[in-house]
């Protein structure tokens, strides 16, 4: 079975490996937010710089590729569909037999792939270079209640496991014959028997493990502590008030000015 | 007062119509060490449920009787107040894991937590654990990583380091190489010195003789005795209720090698008390050479994608009789197999199976030619009957539903299940699911049968079916090669062995002359077959004996 998240483990860290939990969520929230607030594509495309330099600081830029590649079919209907039929139609960019691209259109479907794109990376920075035991951590110890703190790392690991539990019932389909590997219509061709399964297998992991967390005192109503001090990270509280006041400043920038 | 007090305990499981558990009554004192014994489905593993709670506080369904824990009554108890006293190690250890932690330290530490230790407790209990149970240089090392024995030891650790007062061990040594096993017990051995006490299932019973105080012997849900080992063993219906009594019982019984009407000796040693002789009858068949299939391995090198080297250069040549794969845990035999199925790809080297390249085909092509029963059942399973699991086979090789299904039918038959045809493989125990595993892969007729651990938590009805089973397959002319962990298994059945450790062939002859290598033996972690220990100590005792006259 491949490692069970998404985390990539670097053996001598990076400065954004570094950074604690906390302030990388502060840096999330913020990023997302202002790039939903600031109106010209130049502004957007600055926020957007800033968490692709993040993720390239981190050495985890190769890993947000293949998760943009999973969102293009969301990206790609976006810019389809505001692209043709925003109502703003004044300028023709492209006749595409009975369709026509307008500018208008086509701009406003640019500016929120932009949005999307940011929100993927940032999002990225935080799932790519924070262990998620110790994101959630974080989270429990500034209050989050530890059965919540399981459901989110359980949330976080959900596409990791889905893949580890495929990967499972693939080699236990084609140990017995059905063909998996070869062309593309195999492959699709041989998706759909799985699902059923995946879904019967996730069920009764999830009842196995539900046993295994009672007996580990998972639901004792004591005081839990934690092998692993979470390390204390010294520019948090800059990092933090800097990325307040930024948010602050946009918000009142966009709303009173 | 005794520790735990069972009081005419009744269980039936939801939606059942026969009870799991009827009329169970008997108490354990602190520092005992109680060992359950009786065939698969005599209700063993639910009786360990109930002794930590999970029955009926997770298993819901009808419960009478009681049982009292230092005076508290479980039934009215939380489910947590009853696991921070009681531990318990599952029979599959992969179910066992939190699924929170990402390294083996930290998935130990992931109950030490919950019980609030300080930090310094909780590193000192973690590395002694660890210690314990021999997985120290795998403690960074991702759980689901493991190989199957490495994750059961990584499952008696967690609980052992979270030191209950009451142990509950279900079958906890099933997946161990030998040596492992033997520790195990001397570690719960000693535990129990420290005052912890201990109620393990197991099959091995001539370790259950060695170490255990009482024993109680469970059949059909009923406690039918509970008593010293020696009086339990030497019952003359054992067999009848599917118990296999230690071969040393069986020796002393075969010669009635006792002491005025007291029981039959359980272990060596008493065993060795008496005079007489052990003939190696039976043992280490000569199997015929028949024409079969045919695997070449030539230089076979392996890594998983953290680089580390798991094969290392392996050549061997397989085919005409049963092979044996013997060796330590984590030693590589599952990869090895894996490999064979071309479920894994080789990193250097290749593998020829008949005229093919693994490497030029897909596993779903090999499926006609070679089978593989995985060593976790739960990895094969996906279905939601069993009977259609069985069909899924057959039915990919193109015959119609109602050939699949009468070929699903027989195959059930032969492995004891053709009744539970209908259930969901996840109801029935761990042991009939690796039944299930078996069934599946036979239903496919390949030519090419590779068992990995078949013998895991099979009783002695089930060892049999087994040895049958590979002997059928023989006469057919299948290859087949078995991984197995039980020596006297290995011993009886197959003609040829393989000891690997640590990524390499360390021996490949015929098994007589792999248990004639006592360094190989002790470097492979594996044990000799209790019958030629038997005949050995005998010899021993034999030469050094004074001579008289
Ligand atoms: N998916 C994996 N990723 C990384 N390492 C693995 C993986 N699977 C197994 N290993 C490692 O490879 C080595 C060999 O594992 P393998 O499962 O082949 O052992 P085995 O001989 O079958 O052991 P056992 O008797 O315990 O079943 C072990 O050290 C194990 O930790
Ligand atoms: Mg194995």
């Amino acid at each position: 079975m491949r490692n069970m998240t998404l985390y990539v483990h670097l053996e001598n860290g990076s400065p954004v490996h570094r950074m604690d939990p906390l302030t990388k969520m502060f840096y999330v929230f913020t990023s997302v937010v202002i790039s939903y607030m600031l109106p010209t594509h130049l502004l957007v495309s600055i926020v957007l710089a800033v968490s692709i330099l993040m993720l390239i600081i981190g050495k985890v830029f190769r890993s947000i590729l293949p998760i943009i590649g999973v969102s293009f079919v969301l990206l790609a209907s976006i810019l389809v569909v505001q692209g043709f039929f925003h109502p703003d139609r004044a300028t023709v960019l492209w006749d595409i037999g009975p369709f026509t691209l307008y500018k208008e259109g086509f701009s406003i479907a640019f500016l929120i792939l932009l949005r999307v794109l940011n929100m993927v990376c940032a999002f990225g920075v935080l799932i790519l270079t924070t262990k998620p035991d110790e994101l959630v951590e974080a989270l429990v110890q500034k209050g989050l209640s530890h059965r919540f703190g399981y459901v989110l790392l359980s949330v976080l690991q959900i596409i990791p496991q889905m893949m580890a539990l495929t990967g499972k019932i693939m080699d236990a389909q084609r140990a017995r014959g059905l063909e998996m590997e070869g062309s593309l219509w195999v492959r699709v061709k041989s998706f759909i028997p799985l699902l059923g399964p995946v879904v019967l297998r996730s069920l009764a992991e999830t009842r196995e493990r539900s046993i295994a967390l009672e007996v580990r005192g998972f639901n004792s109503t004591g005081k839990r502590t934690r092998l692993h001090e979470l390390p204390q990270y010294p520019y948090g509280t800059v990092a933090k008030t800097l990325l307040t006041s930024l948010l602050l400043f946009v918000i009142v920038w966009r709303i009173w000015l | 007062m005794s520790l735990l007090h069972v009081e005419q305990l009744k269980y039936r499981y939801p939606n059942r119509s026969v009870l799991a558990l009827d009329e169970i009554s008997f108490t354990v004192d602190k520092g005992e060490f109680i060992g359950i014994a009786g065939r698969n489905t005599a209700g063993k593993t639910t009786l360990c449920y109930a002794l930590c709670g999970l029955v009926p506080h997770f298993f819901k369904g009808a419960y009478g009787g009681r049982v009292l824990l230092d005076g508290d009554e479980i039934l009215a108890s939380s489910l947590s107040r009853i696991t921070s006293k009681v531990g318990f190690v599952f029979d599959n250890p992969f179910s066992q894991l939190s699924g929170a932690k990402f390294t083996v330290a930290d998935e130990i530490a992931f109950g030490l937590e919950n019980l609030g230790l300080p930090r310094e407790v909780m590193h000192e209990r973690i590395q002694e654990s660890l210690h314990m149970l021999g997985i120290e240089h795998l403690r960074r090392k991702n759980p689901f990583d493991l190989s199957g024995g490495q994750m059961q030891r990584l499952a008696i650790a967690s609980i052992i380091a979270m030191q209950p007062e009451i142990l509950v061990l279900d079958e906890p040594t099933s997946q161990l190489d030998p040596q492992g096993a033997e520790e195990v017990f001397t570690i719960v051995e000693k535990l129990t010195q420290d005052g912890m006490t201990i109620v393990m299932a197991e099959k091995k019973m001539e370790k259950l003789a060695a170490y255990s105080d009482r024993i109680l012997l469970l059949h059909d849900g009923k406690l039918i005795q509970d008593g010293e080992p020696a009086v339990v063993f030497s019952r003359e219906d054992l067999m009848e209720m599917g118990v296999e009594p230690p071969i040393y019982t069986t020796v002393a019984k075969k010669y009635g090698l006792r002491k005025e009407s007291s029981p039959f000796p359980v272990t060596l040693e008493e065993l060795l008390a008496f005079e007489m002789d052990e003939p190696l009858d039976g043992l280490f068949p000569l199997q015929e050479k028949l024409e079969t299939s045919h695997i070449h391995i030539e230089e076979l090198s392996f890594s998983y994608s953290d680089g580390q080297k798991v094969l290392d250069s392996i050549t061997l040549d397989l085919s005409s009789e049963p092979i044996a794969i013997v060796g330590q845990n984590g030693a590589g035999k599952t990869t090895l197999v894996k490999l064979m199925k071309a479920l894994l790809i080789p990193s250097d080297g290749r593998i020829v199976i008949d005229e093919t390249d693994t490497i030029d085909t897909t596993a779903a092509k090999l499926a006609k030619k070679v089978g593989l029963i995985f060593q976790n059942p739960d990895d094969q399973i996906f279905k939601k009957s069993i009977l259609d699991e069985v069909m899924f086979g057959p039915l990919n090789m193109g015959i119609t539903k109602a050939e699949a299904k009468s070929l699903a039918l027989q195959q059930l038959k032969a492995v004891g299940l053709r009744e539970k045809a209908e259930e969901n493989p996840y109801d029935v125990s761990l042991a009939e699911r690796k039944l299930i595993g078996v069934a599946s892969i036979l239903a496919m007729d390949p030519d090419i049968i590779i068992f990995d651990e078949p013998t895991m938590g099979q009783d002695y009805e089930g060892k049999l079916r087994l040895q049958e089973i590979i002997a059928g397959l023989h006469a057919k002319g299948k290859l087949v090669i078995c991984i197995l962990h039980d020596m006297d298994f290995v011993s009886e059945v197959f003609g040829r062995t393989i000891v690997v450790g640590q990524g390499k062939v360390l021996f490949d002859g015929t098994t007589k002359a792999a248990f004639s290598q006592l360094d190989i033996v002790q470097q492979a972690q594996i044990e000799l077959p209790h019958r030629y220990q038997v005949a050995r100590a005998i010899q021993q005792k034999r030469e050094f004996a004074p001579r008289t006259s």
